[in-house]
Order: C-alpha cells, then sequence, then structure tokens
C-alpha cells in the first residue's frame, strides 16, 4: 500500500529530523557503535579467514606425527621405532622426519630448520624462508652465516628463496639437507625428531595411533584431524585476548542500552504526548521509536562492517598486526583470502542491530500508551 | 455537534487527593458555533475542553459527536476522531522543538500517509494564511511568541477539521497581538469551522464574534451558554 | 526543496548496502581466484610435510602448536617475559590432554 508507506517515510522523516536536533551526541553514538562493529567484525572476519585458510592448506600435512615422550618432554625419536610402526596393519610409508629450531642471537629471533625428503640442494646451501629473507636482507646467490651445536660458525650459500606467496606456512624455514643438518645441529644418526606415517584408510588413522601407543608406550601420535582441530580452536572466543575484546564490545552495548533502557527524558516524553495529542496513534509512535533504534544500528553496522572488510582482507589487518607479531621478530607478511561466513555476519547483526533497536523501543511501549492529556498543561 | 452529557472528571480517584475538576456538565456545542469557556483559574476549563476534544477520557458521562456515541470508543478510534475532527491550539503551543515551523505544521498529517508534496504545499499555504511562510524553514524556538502562535494554528489547521479547540490563546499575547488574533479567529468562522475557546481574556470573552459563551465554576455550568 | 531526510537516509543506507554486495562479490572472485594459491601451499604443507601455520615465531608452543607437549612452552626464547599477546590468541591443541593409548 502506497499510503502506508508514505506514512513509514513521513514518521522516518520526522524521526531523523528529531535525531539530527542532538548531532552532538548522536554522532559520537554512531561513531562509538561503528567502531565496536569494526572492531568485532575485524576480529570475525579476521580469525574465520585464517581458521578457513588453516584448513584448507592443512590438508596438506601427514596423517600422523608419531613423537617420542622422554621425562615427560619429547625427544628425537629411534629411527627403528618406524620399522615396528610399519609393520602396523594399514600402515603404508614411516619417513623420520628431520627438524628444529635455531635461535638467531643477531636478530633475536627464531627460525624453523628442516631437513625434507627429495629436496634438492647443492652441497653446503640452503633454501630460505622469505620472512628470514627479508628480515636479513639476504637473497639468493649470497652467503649466511649459522653457527652450529658445536660453537663453530658455518658459511651456507642461499640457493633460493621460498615462495613469498606461501609465507604463512614457510616464512621462518631454513632448508637443508639432512646430512648436513644432522651434522649442524648434532643429532646422531638412528634418531629423528619425529615420524610421519601415511596410512592407508583415513578412517583407520585412530586405531593405527593405539596400536603405535600399545606397541611403543613412549610414543605420542597426533592425528591430522587433531591438527586441523587445533587451527580451528585458534583465536577462539574464550581465548585471554578476544575475551577481553568481547567484553568490552559488551560493556559497550550493555551501556547503549541501559542508556535507552533507563527510560525516556521528561523532553522525550512530552513530545510524545504532544503527537499523540495532534493525532499520532501508539502504533506511530513506537514505529518512531523503531525507525530511531533501526537508523542509528543498522547504518552503524553497516559502516562497521564494510570499514572491518576493507581492514582485513584490503590492508592486511594492519591494526592487529602489531598484537599478531607480539614478541615476536620474525612473522609472516600474508595476504588473507576473504573467506566470508555468512552465519557469522547474522550473528553480529542479530546482536547488534536487534538488542539496541529492542532497547529503544521497550522503554516508549508506556508512554505511546498513555493519555495525552498531560500536554494540556505544563 | 458536540453533546456531553452529566460529564464529571474525577482525578485520582479513590485517593485521599482525589480531586473533581469537572462535576455533572451537560451542554451542546453546535456547528458553526464559536463557544468560549470562561471561569476562574482552577474551574475546570482546560479539563472541560480536554474531553469536549476527545483527549480526556471522563470518569462519567457520555459524549457523542454528530450522531455518533463516542464515549467508549478504543483508543485508536478516538486518535483517528482527534486528528480528523480536531485542531488543537495549546496554551503552551507545545510545538516540537528543534524542527522547523513548517515540520510542526505537517506533524498531525504524517499518521494519514498523504503524499509529501501535496502536503507541503498545503502547509505552506496555511503558513502563508497567517503570513508565515518566511518563517517555514525557521526553528520554532526561535520564533516570537506571536509567531510561534500562529505556526500552532497553522498546525491545528493541517488536517483541516471541523472543529479548532483553542486553551487560553491569548496568555501569552499582548493587547495588539491578542486582537490579531480575534482577526484569525474571525477567519476561521467565516471559514466555517466550529470554534471552542478556553480564556478568561475580556478581548476573546467579550468579542462579538462569541456565539456562545459558557462559564464554569468548581467544575460546574453557572449559566448555560447565553447567546448573544 | 531540499531533499527529504528519508530520501537522504534511504540513499546513504543504500550505498552502504550496494558496497556491502559488492564487497561480496569482491571476497567471491577473490576466494576463487585464490584457490590455485590455497592448491600450491596445501602442496607444500605436503612436501615438506608441515604440521603446522608459521604464525607466532616467539616460542616452540606457538610456533608448532600441534606439536606442543604438556611441558614446552617458553623454553626456546631466551628473552621470553611472557607471550603476550599469542600465547593468550592460541590454545593448548585440544588433544593435548588426550591419549590414544587403551584406556585401562
Ligand atoms: N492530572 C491531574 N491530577 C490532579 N488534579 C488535576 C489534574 N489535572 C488538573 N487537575 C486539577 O483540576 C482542576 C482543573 O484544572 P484545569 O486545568 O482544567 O483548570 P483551568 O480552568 O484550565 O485553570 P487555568 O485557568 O489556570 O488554566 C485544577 O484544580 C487542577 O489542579
Ligand atoms: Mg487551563
Amino acid at each position: 500500500m502506497p499510503h502506508t508507506l508514505e506514512k513509514q517515510r513521513h514518521i522516518l522523516d520526522f524521526t531523523l529530523a528529531s535525531l539530527l536536533r542532538r548531532k552532538g551526541k548522536n554522532g559520537a553514538l554512531f561513531t562509538v557503535y561503528t567502531l565496536i562493529v569494526f572492531i568485532l567484525a575485524s576480529v570475525m572476519f579476521f580469525t574465520y579467514a585464517l581458521k578457513e585458510e588453516a584448513s584448507l592448506v592443512l590438508k596438506g600435512a601427514p596423517e600422523i606425527i608419531v613423537q617420542r615422550t622422554l621425562q615427560g618432554r619429547y625427544a628425537p625419536i629411534p629411527v627403528e621405532y618406524g620399522v615396528k610402526i610399519r609393520g602396523i596393519r594399514g600402515v603404508m610409508g614411516v619417513r623420520p622426519r628431520v627438524w628444529g629450531y635455531y635461535y638467531d642471537p643477531v636478530f633475536l629471533a627464531n627460525y624453523t630448520i628442516m631437513a625434507p625428503e627429495g629436496v634438492n640442494l647443492p652441497p653446503g646451501s640452503i633454501a630460505l624462508g622469505s620472512g628470514i629473507s627479508r628480515m636479513r636482507r639476504a637473497y639468493q646467490g649470497d652467503t649466511i652465516s649459522f653457527t652450529g651445536a658445536d660453537g663453530k660458525a658455518r658459511n651456507f650459500t642461499i640457493a633460493r628463496i621460498l615462495p613469498e606467496e606461501s609465507q604463512l606456512l614457510s616464512a621462518d624455514l631454513i632448508l637443508m639437507a639432512e646430512g648436513e643438518y644432522r651434522e649442524f645441529s648434532g643429532l646422531p644418526p638412528g634418531l629423528a625428531s619425529d615420524l610421519t606415517l601415511k596410512v592407508k584408510n583415513p578412517k583407520e588413522l585412530a586405531t593405527v595411533a593405539e596400536k603405535i601407543v600399545k606397541i611403543l608406550p613412549d610414543s605420542r601420535p597426533i592425528i591430522r584431524n587433531e591438527i586441523l582441530r587445533t587451527y580451528d580452536a585458534l583465536f577462539s572466543w574464550r581465548g585471554g585476548l578476544l575475551i577481553i575484546i568481547m567484553s568490552a564490545a559488551l560493556l559497550a552495548f550493555v551501556i547503549f542500552a541501559w542508556d535507552k533502557a533507563s527510560g525516556l527524558s521528561a523532553e522525550e516524553k512530552k513530545e510524545i504526548g504532544i503527537l499523540k495529542a495532534v493525532g499520532w496513534e501508539s502504533s506511530d509512535i513506537l514505529f518512531m521509536k523503531f525507525w530511531e533504534g533501526l537508523v542509528i544500528s543498522l547504518t552503524s553496522f553497516l559502516a562497521g562492517t564494510i570499514l572491518a572488510y576493507f581492514h582485513v582482507f584490503l590492508t592486511s589487518a594492519s591494526l592487529f598486526a602489531p598484537v599478531l607479531k607480539g614478541w615476536s621478530v620474525l612473522y609472516p607478511q600474508f595476504q588473507l583470502t576473504p573467506f566470508i561466513n555468512p552465519g557469522q555476519i547474522a550473528t553480529l547483526f542479530f546482536l547488534t542491530v536487534v538488542p539496541y533497536t529492542v532497547t529503544t523501543i521497550i522503554p516508549s511501549w508506556r508512554a505511546a500508551t498513555i493519555d495525552p492529556d498531560s500536554v494540556l498543561r505544563s | 455537534m458536540i453533546k456531553v452529557t452529566n460529564i464529571s472528571k474525577l482525578y485520582n480517584a479513590g485517593r485521599p487527593n482525589e480531586f473533581i475538576a469537572v462535576r455533572d456538565v451537560t451542554l451542546t456545542v453546535s456547528l458553526g458555533e464559536v463557544t468560549v469557556l470562561k471561569g476562574p483559574s482552577g474551574s475546570g476549563k482546560t479539563t472541560l475542553l480536554g474531553i469536549l476534544g476527545c483527549m480526556v477520557r471522563p470518569s462519567s458521562g457520555r459524549i457523542s459527536l454528530g450522531d455518533r456515541e463516542i464515549t467508549s470508543l478504543p483508543e485508536r478510534f478516538l486518535t483517528q476522531i482527534r486528528r480528523e475532527t480536531f485542531g488543537f491550539i495549546f496554551q503552551q503551543f507545545n510545538l516540537i522543538k528543534g524542527l522547523t515551523a513548517l515540520e510542526n505544521v505537517m506533524i498531525p498529517a504524517y499518521p494519514t500517509g498523504e503524499r509529501y508534496a501535496p502536503l507541503r504545499r498545503r502547509a505552506l499555504e496555511i503558513l502563508e494564511l497567517f503570513n508565515m511562510s518566511h518563517k517555514a524553514a525557521a526553528k520554532v524556538e526561535w520564533l516570537s511568541g506571536g509567531e510561534a502562535q500562529r505556526v500552532a494554528i497553522a498546525r491545528a489547521l493541517i488536517n483541516n477539521p471541523t472543529i479548532i479547540i483553542a486553551d487560553e490563546p491569548t496568555a501569552h499575547l499582548d493587547t495588539k497581538l491578542s486582537h490579531e488574533f480575534m482577526v484569525i479567529v474571525r477567519q476561521l468562522r467565516e471559514g466555517g469551522k466550529t470554534i471552542l475557546i478556553a480564556s478568561h481574556d475580556p478581548i476573546v470573552y467579550d468579542s462579538e464574534l462569541m456565539t456562545s459563551r459558557i462559564e464554569l465554576r468548581d467544575g460546574r455550568v453557572i449559566n448555560d451558554g447565553s447567546r448573544s | 526543496m531540499t531533499a527529504r531526510y528519508s530520501t537522504l537516509f534511504c540513499a546513504i543506507t543504500g550505498t552502504q548496502l550496494l558496497l556491502a554486495c559488492l564487497l561480496l562479490i569482491h571476497a567471491e572472485t577473490e576466494t576463487a581466484a585464490h584457490q590455485p594459491l590455497i592448491r600450491r601451499k596445501a602442496e607444500l604443507a605436503r612436501t615438506l610435510e608441515l604440521s603446522d601455520l608459521c604464525l607466532f615465531t616467539e616460542a616452540s608452543y606457538t610456533r608448532h602448536l600441534a606439536l606442543a607437549d604438556l611441558r614446552t612452552p617458553f623454553q626456546e626464547y631466551p628473552m621470553a617475559m611472557e607471550h603476550f599477546p599469542s600465547g593468550s590468541l592460541t590454545s593448548p591443541p585440544p588433544h593435548l590432554t588426550e591419549t590414544h593409548a587403551p584406556h585401562p
């Protein structure tokens, strides 16, 4: 009905004119509201995209990793454990993984050195993660020096830099031939960092893991699913920092709601009385309050969400970078794939727009239904 | 025609501060009349106007508008009647601060859903009628008392009501402006409006425009609408 | 005659909605365009047998979150006072306290 539509537009006109009377207050409200939505939406976009990316990328992770625990901490695993594990039904292949950490005392940074299978590197040369390359300004063909387990410095030639595009996985990696790494790190032959397994049937992973622990009680198998779950639990809302952000946002909304729900000012009540006296129905008053809540919350919600998208996906979450870097000297610079979860956006919408609008309407309920005779006297 | 029969209004009924503002009033206002309610302060003029204008529900008695009994109509219908039949000019003007004169004039028409362009044109025409079109875009709190009243009158007229109700219209005006108000009353009367005014201002009360004068005391009518 | 407030509001909200839709389309196309890249990353994880993302390099348990054991936190990085904020962004892997050993 065009008639109803025009009526709602009139009420909206009135609401906007009323809101514009208190430009400062409502402008501040809009700004704070937008800021909160921006922060929440940024966190949401960032964590979801990162988790989604992790789940896709880590599908390539080993099916089972077997660690060994010694004296309650994990320790190099004897390679012959692999022989026993190979004998378990369903295990198609076992490979010892040789890798470790390296602390760079000059740059105060931690690197991960790996000796993967089938890496083609000429003797005395390494492949360098792009993060290290960027930090140390070391490029292909340069020579770089690391101190080995024996305290002696060794020079390596940088054969290649690992691709920029995969920084999220490899920013801090150094790839070395296995023999050289053993010599460099002092890991004796016959020991490996851990074992990776290939299993015939993915459904059997848990059974295989159980059998491994039965045969080798000091081993600790980690299934790929558990790795994926680990990254799914990352940035969970119960995590320390996020709970602070959440509580701050919640607090702000409670303050907004309080401000609204604590009732109408005498002035507002009087205006409602005037409107009723000149022929507005109770429902018109409630519509006006509905529009008031919606105008503020919807525009703030949209503005905050749009800004958050720009922030997270077009500026690589630049505001979060310091938080993510934390104490680490070496960190990846990556551009997130904009995975969007419509459910999350809907949740944010219902958590921000709906409560605000409702708390705007509810206190006016009584004022909207009382008799307008109060305006006859002041 | 508005007819009220044995109307009473109790405030705070049943409580120690119970107060009878209007007692057992019966009167009829015919179409085209200009009626003035007179009486000392607190005699119940405003209350009676509120009842006649469907804004205050009486505690007892019956009201009919034309041949329609409206005493016990639900709130929604009363609001509609108020909007379509009555135009109010309040003692305090009761304009909405922060909005322009034009917006204030248009407000009573919003619930009707009338198209914006014709509504705006009509509002401007009414303002023009009172030489107020140059103030259409001015915020009402910057208007002088006389200007504010003319905006209030324009607002009362926007829905083209048959009955205009004015409560102490000259209370905030000086003599010159009060006479100007009476000129407007004449205009309205010539336009065929029924007019109900509460006032103890002689300029209003003794004006020859009045067709009916009702005097109230302690909520009672003491002279029954002597015609002039 | 100046525009009605409701017209301005509809224009602003409409623009916002349009922008939001454009961003959704952007997200859709970008995600599609990133598929080969993601496949290459998964391939890298497969060939190098990587188990973790390189998000926080300051400690072993944040660098290799999935491989953390019950006692490793804080042991590698000499200046690690407290791993805020990464320590509070990560949580222990869900399997940390589980064991694949048959239950007695
Ligand atoms: N809501 C109320 N509760 C209690 N008493 C009320 C209420 N409204 C009005 N009254 C009382 O009813 C009486 C009549 O009030 P009313 O406003 O009708 O008088 P009035 O004739 O218009 O006076 P004035 O000339 O001063 O405007 C007054 O004594 C007033 O105190
Ligand atoms: Mg009065």
